[in-house]
């Protein structure tokens, strides 16, 4: 997979600092730290999907004894409290905001961290109990009496876009959000018109909880003498969480201090405020005190941000020799019943055409609320849903058509020379080799020797299944981003970047940067993240833009770092700077070695015979807006085999190409590949967050439910890196993070409709439980994904 | 969970003492089932007596044509004796796959069957070998032992201190694992005992069961061959998000042949 | 309320705790050793995993008080100086962690493995052998190589 580690630069698989104090458990996540004087909270949370809050009585509660304080969404009100802010769609410059179709603006309400009048999904938390020990905070939690009246709600997707259902917010005329167009619909339908073929798919891709494996925790503390707030917690975001928190504190951004240390995992579902941070800061300036929180993991499969539940119907025309001629259809993604971000289906449905050539497109687009738990980004945001659709009818058209499904794929990828390439919703690809790229995948699959393994599977009662899928990732995120870089004269370097690594190793990663743009020794460079008082711009890490912004501004800081430390060299030497050349941590001139970089430090640091501007600490900023978006693209393959007669399914190969620009450690992008599948593999086969449609009650809210991926159904992976440099980087980079969810929906769902194939199984739901393909070889009707015991309905989104 | 006080015993009377008398009293072996419940705030007690000191309560013993296994001995213990692989390879399959390693370090056969979780492995062990399970002051059929959805036949006061499970010609064990919980989503455990052949079956019902249709026709002929026309009705069996009652009643005679099979002698 | 003493990491500790506290309550909360984790409430996760007489247990389910008098390991026992032990190695070499909140109950798992099935670990093994240890980041592959590697590691030479 990679070879030997020969140095600390670009490029080399070297293994990460941050591991030692993980492997020695010195890691500092939320729940390890512990404030002086604290105490402990706990949330109340709602018991029904949709209900009024009628009244909360905290006598019993306050009766307990070490309980100080019961606080409730009233009271956050009261104490003019804001609500949370919503992101609504992603503003890139490089992508599209959905529009209404009718011009109206998209509907869009904040919501209160704990509501006042009306609970909308089981778990809310909708009262917080606070005392001098967990233990007496659950008991006053216990004794806590919330009169509910229970309203009618709807939780499933389709059924929420209806006129008639249990409307999320009474401010709106329905649960739709948003409902636009994307495309061209005249283009498409003269497409559909001359196409020989079409082909259609019906599919609800489910909803899922990210599951990290560190529950969510926030400490918060108030300063009465300076009117400070503090707040420790677990965020994939160190700035913007900042300015969130402030807006819903209502105080001028100064006033906050965030502090993110160690993260454990993220993938979306902590990237954006949430409720319990505001609240512990708020209720720390009420009772005098700090207050600490910490989530156990019932609580954050019902109440994380979740992710996917995107309902789709979509048709893909061709012509006679197998060419995509145009792809329509209707998409619709379930907010949850917040309005937070609807980027999901933006992000989906702008790349819904993926790597191939589609001359034209159209899609209707909704966005609706329902009675769940709030969705957001979860890793890939919007895209496994839709590439796995476009990969789906891919998969349907080689059966129509008769045209092998590696060649139709090859047919139709867009070539190097097309490139760039706008796709029929205004992307436009940057650079990359789609062809060369599958083409290495089908031979790391030994596409070729598939027949032989299926024959010989049958031997063994056993169905074997081949599928493969090409993907595009849009990486774009919050377009700006700051690095200050600092020699000293030790030798060591520090980078303080508005990035924040939740797993991804950027300690590691941006040292080794460093070390190649300024020769600084890989172990004297010191990353600082996650402080406001330390650092003052930037967005976070999502969307893949860590490695991608950061490389652009750390590479910035660093060059203006050479640039300033030519100028003094030339003082020092009485040289002309633009005589000065620097390599590998020193500089020279006429070849001649002069000074190393920290001895520039050194001399700026004391000498007192320097212009002022160059006395004092040898640093530099870089402030950068990008507004281009990446592209990562790929291809991977599955092989699974089933056992027919329980539907098990194994997979017995998964193999990944990735290309990454150009490859900063590849240690950790393996490492990120193979995380990504695992999610995927996760939710194509395993994971559901079951919300009985008639209860409105989420069946999967223990890890006895809800079915993690474990070590003994995967296989080790087969993962290969293509390093096609980006033009739109300047290193050409394209970040690595998501690619390897990515494809990994579309891949499995196809490798098992493979394998079942001569039993006339044409399509299959997800999680593809034993069940669900037992059904299907014996043309069993599938039982229903949203109530437990009815039987499927066809999905119709029209 | 709420507090309550705990003792640790050291002999099996003064354990007896503890819990006599006092319903709000709970024994604690591996803690497996006991604390997880305790953590939810499922349930709470006045006091925990702690079994573990009471050495009579340990050790697997041949005894005779029957395996004796103590009330408080490790699954992990279970899953690494000679002495039950060499009588019945089939426990050791079965306690080999309860949970996962480092539950099977801390969970006791006594704590299992205590607490007839009807996913559980044990109570088809017990069911499907015919064993009895010996307390402190008689003795109870397995058959008659399981009584319903987390209850058994045991009373107020009763202690588990051992099961001694009758040495069968054949047996085996076949588990299709919850793909959550990795209890049993359905297990088969089949023996031809000294007294017949049985099937039991866990995690597809309220609480363990025998197959009747299924053990007629092994009787006759213990292949799995000859349950190729044996259906169990659906009806009545679990159904929940993971699976239906209609696959669970596939899945037990799909799981009966395959632990037919493996029951052979290689 | 009852007292326990038992030795963390070679040091001898007391301590008046409630019944109910949990062991990796114990750990993380009167000794401040909190490189044990809570990352479930079902008992199924294995991010505390701990050795507790050389055994490796779950500490979630498990009570202070029933080890009184025991010898107890947790991930910040076991180094010896500034030697990593060789299964932390091994987790570090062969890129066997992300983001790190699973580890230290992967590590304590890994070398029980060691204990149970010696220093020879097959893939099939190890994946069938780590199904009390969940991982969101990693997808398990580095978890395998690394396990397979610090057990080999931990051979006596």
């Amino acid at each position: 997979m990679h070879g030997p580690v020969t140095s600390t630069r670009i490029g080399q698989p070297v293994p990460r600092k941050e591991d030692m104090r993980l492997i020695t458990g010195r890691g500092r996540y939320t729940d390890d730290l512990n404030v002086e004087g604290q105490a402990y909270a706990v949330m109340v949370r709602s018991p029904h999907a949709h209900a009024i809050i009628r009244a909360i009585d905290v006598r019993g509660a306050l009766a307990v004894p070490g309980v100080v304080v019961v606080l409730t969404g009233a009271d956050f009100i009261a104490d003019q409290m804001k609500p949370i802010p919503n992101k609504t769609f992603s503003l890139h410059p490089a992508e599209r905001p959905l529009v209404n179709s009718d011009g109206t603006p998209a509907f869009n309400v904040p919501d209160y961290p704990m509501p006042a009048d009306k609970t909308r999904f089981v778990g809310e938390a909708i009262a917080m109990v606070i005392a001098e020990s967990i233990n007496a905070a659950k008991d006053g939690a216990d004794r806590l009496q919330v009169e509910y009246e229970p309203l009618p709600s709807v939780t499933f997707t389709v059924d929420a876009a209806a006129a008639e259902a249990p409307r999320v917010r009474d401010e709106h005329s329905s649960n739709i959000c948003i409902d636009a167009q994307v495309g061209d619909a005249e283009a498409t339908e003269e497409g559909f018109r001359k196409a020989a073929h079409v082909v259609k798919v019906k599919t609800w891709i489910p909803r899922v909880a990210g599951s990290p494996m560190e529950p969510r925790a926030a400490i918060g503390e108030f300063n009465p003498q300076t009117g400070q707030y503090t707040i420790h917690t677990c965020s994939g975001s160190t700035l913007r969480l900042r300015r969130d928190l402030s807006l819903v504190l209502d105080v001028p951004e100064p006033q906050v201090r965030l502090v993110i240390r160690d993260v454990g995992g993220n993938f979306g579902t902590r990237g954006a405020i949430f409720a319990e941070q505001p609240l512990v800061a708020w209720a720390a300036r009420r009772i005098g005190r700090p207050v600490k929180w910490t989530s156990e993991r019932g609580e954050l499969l019902l109440s994380d941000y979740q992710g996917r539940d995107l309902a789709v119907e979509a048709e893909l025309a061709l012509d006679a020799n197998g060419t995509f001629l145009a792809m329509r259809g209707s998409n619709v993604g379930n907010l949850g019943s917040h309005t937070g971000n609807f980027s999901m289906v933006q992000k989906g449905v702008e790349i819904m055409s993926s790597i191939y050539r589609m001359p034209a497109a159209h899609f209707r687009v909704r966005a609706v609320l329902s009675h769940t738990a709030p969705t957001r980004p979860y890793r890939s945001s919007g895209r496994p849903e839709v590439i796995y659709v476009l990969e789906r009818l891919i998969d349907l058209a080689a059966r129509k058509t008769g045209i092998d499904r590696a060649e139709l794929r090859l047919r139709n990828l867009v070539s190097l020379s097309e490139l760039p390439y706008e796709n029929p919703f205004g992307m436009v690809y940057d650079s990359g080799d789609y062809i060369g790229v599958m083409k290495r995948t089908l031979e790391l699959a030994d596409w070729k020797g598939f027949p032989a393994r299926k024959k010989e599977a049958r031997t063994r009662g056993k169905y074997r299944g081949i599928g493969v899928a090409n993907y595009v990732d849009t990486a774009s995120g919050i377009p700006r981003e700051k690095a200050r870089v600092t020699v000293y004269p030790d030798g060591s370097a520090e980078v303080v970047i508005g990035t924040i690594s939740n797993g991804q190793g950027h300690e590691t990663s941006f040292a080794q940067l460093v070390n190649e743009w300024l020769g600084v020794p890989f172990d004297k460079v010191r990353l600082v993240t996650g402080d406001t008082n330390i650092v003052d711009v930037g967005g976070g890490a999502h969307s893949g833009r860590g490695m991608r912004l950061g490389s652009i501004v750390i590479w910035g800081a660093s060059n203006r770092v050479i640039d300033k430390a030519k100028q003094v060299v030339g003082l020092l030497l009485q040289k002309n700077p633009g005589d000065v050349a620097f390599d590998d941590g020193a500089f020279s001139v006429s070849g001649e070695p002069v000074m190393r970089l920290a001895e520039v430090a050194e001399a700026m640091a004391i000498r007192t015979d320097l212009p002022e501007e160059f006395r004092g600490t040898l640093c530099a900023e870089c402030d950068e807006t990008v507004n281009v978006a990446g592209f990562p693209y790929g291809c991977h393959a599955c092989e699974v085999e089933i056992d027919p007669d329980l539907g098990l399914v194994e997979i017995v190969r998964h193999t990944a190409v990735d290309d990454v620009g150009r490859a900063v450690n590849p240690l950790i992008i393996h490492g990120q590949t193979a995380g990504g599948i695992a999610q995927g593999v996760g939710q194509a086969l395993l994971e559901h967050a079951f919300y009985d449609a008639s209860t409105g009650q989420m069946l999967a809210g223990s890890f006895m439910d809800y079915a993690m991926p474990r070590a003994d159904i995967l296989p080790s992976f087969i993962t290969d890196i293509s390093e096609v440099p980006s033009t739109t980087h300047p290193l050409g980079i394209r970040p690595a993070g998501e690619g390897g969810i990515t494809p990994a929906l579309g891949v499995i769902i196809n490798a098992v409709v493979d394998a079942l194939s001569e039993f006339g199984v044409t399509h299959m739901e997800m999680p593809a439980t034993p069940e669900r393909i037992w059904r299907a070889i014996h043309g069993k009707q599938q039982r229903s994904r949203i109530v437990p015991d009815a039987a499927e309905q066809e999905i119709s989104l029209l | 969970m709420h507090d309550f006080v705990y003792h640790r015993p050291q002999d099996l009377t003064s354990a007896a003492n503890l819990i006599s008398g006092n319903p709000e009293a709970k024994l604690l072996a591996g803690g497996m089932s006991l604390l997880p419940s305790l953590k939810l705030r499922l349930a709470q007690y006045s006091d925990l007596v702690d079994l573990k000191s009471v050495a009579t309560l340990q050790g697997i013993n041949r005894d005779g044509d029957a395996l004796v296994i103590g009330a408080t001995t490790r699954h992990a213990q279970v899953a690494a004796s000679d002495d039950v692989k060499q009588a019945i390879p089939a426990l050791t399959v079965l306690a080999g796959g309860i949970g996962d390693p480092l539950v099977r370090n801390r969970g006791t056969i006594g704590g299992s069957i205590a607490n007839a979780d009807p996913a559980a492995d044990y109570p088809s062990a017990v069911l499907g070998l015919g064993a009895t399970v010996i307390t402190n002051r008689r003795e109870i059929s397995g058959d008659s032992f399981f009584t319903g959805l987390f209850e058994t036949a045991l009373k107020g006061g009763e202690i588990i201190t051992a099961v001694r499970f009758p040495v069968p010609l054949l047996s085996g064990y076949m588990k299709l694992p919850h793909p959550a919980s990795r209890f049993a989503l359905t297990g088969v455990f089949v023996a031809q005992t000294r007294s017949g052949v049985r099937v039991a079956v866990t995690g597809a019902g309220s609480s363990v069961f025998r197959a009747a249709a299924a053990e007629k026709a092994l009787t006759a002929d213990f292949s799995p061959a000859a349950l190729d026309d044996i259906t169990v009705d659906p009806d009545g069996l679990t159904s929940d998000i993971h699976a239906s009652a209609e696959y669970r009643a596939h899945a037990i005679i799909v799981l009966a042949k395959r632990a037919v099979a493996s029951a052979r002698p290689q | 309320m009852p007292f326990v003493s038992m030795t963390v990491n070679g040091v001898r500790q007391e301590a008046e705790v409630e019944a109910r506290t949990l062991l990796v309550q114990y750990l993380r909360e009167h000794l401040r050793l909190t490189g044990t984790h809570v990352g479930c409430d079902t008992s199924q996760c294995g991010a505390c995993t701990v050795h507790v007489d050389g055994v490796g247990i779950k500490s979630c389910t498990a009570l202070a008080v029933e080890y009184d008098g025991a010898t107890v390991t947790t991930i910040e026992g076991l180094q010896h100086g500034n030697e990593l032990h060789p299964m932390q190695r091994a987790f570090h070499e062969e890129h066997g962690l992300q983001c790190g909140f699973c580890t230290p109950g992967m590590i304590m798992s890994a070398i029980d493995m060691v204990r149970r099935n010696g220093y020879d670990l097959d893939e099939p093994t190890i994946r069938k052998q780590l199904d009390g240890n969940i991982c969101r980041c990693t997808g398990y592959h580095n978890i395998v190589r690394a396990i397979q590697a610090g057990a080999n590691a931990m051979r006596p030479r």
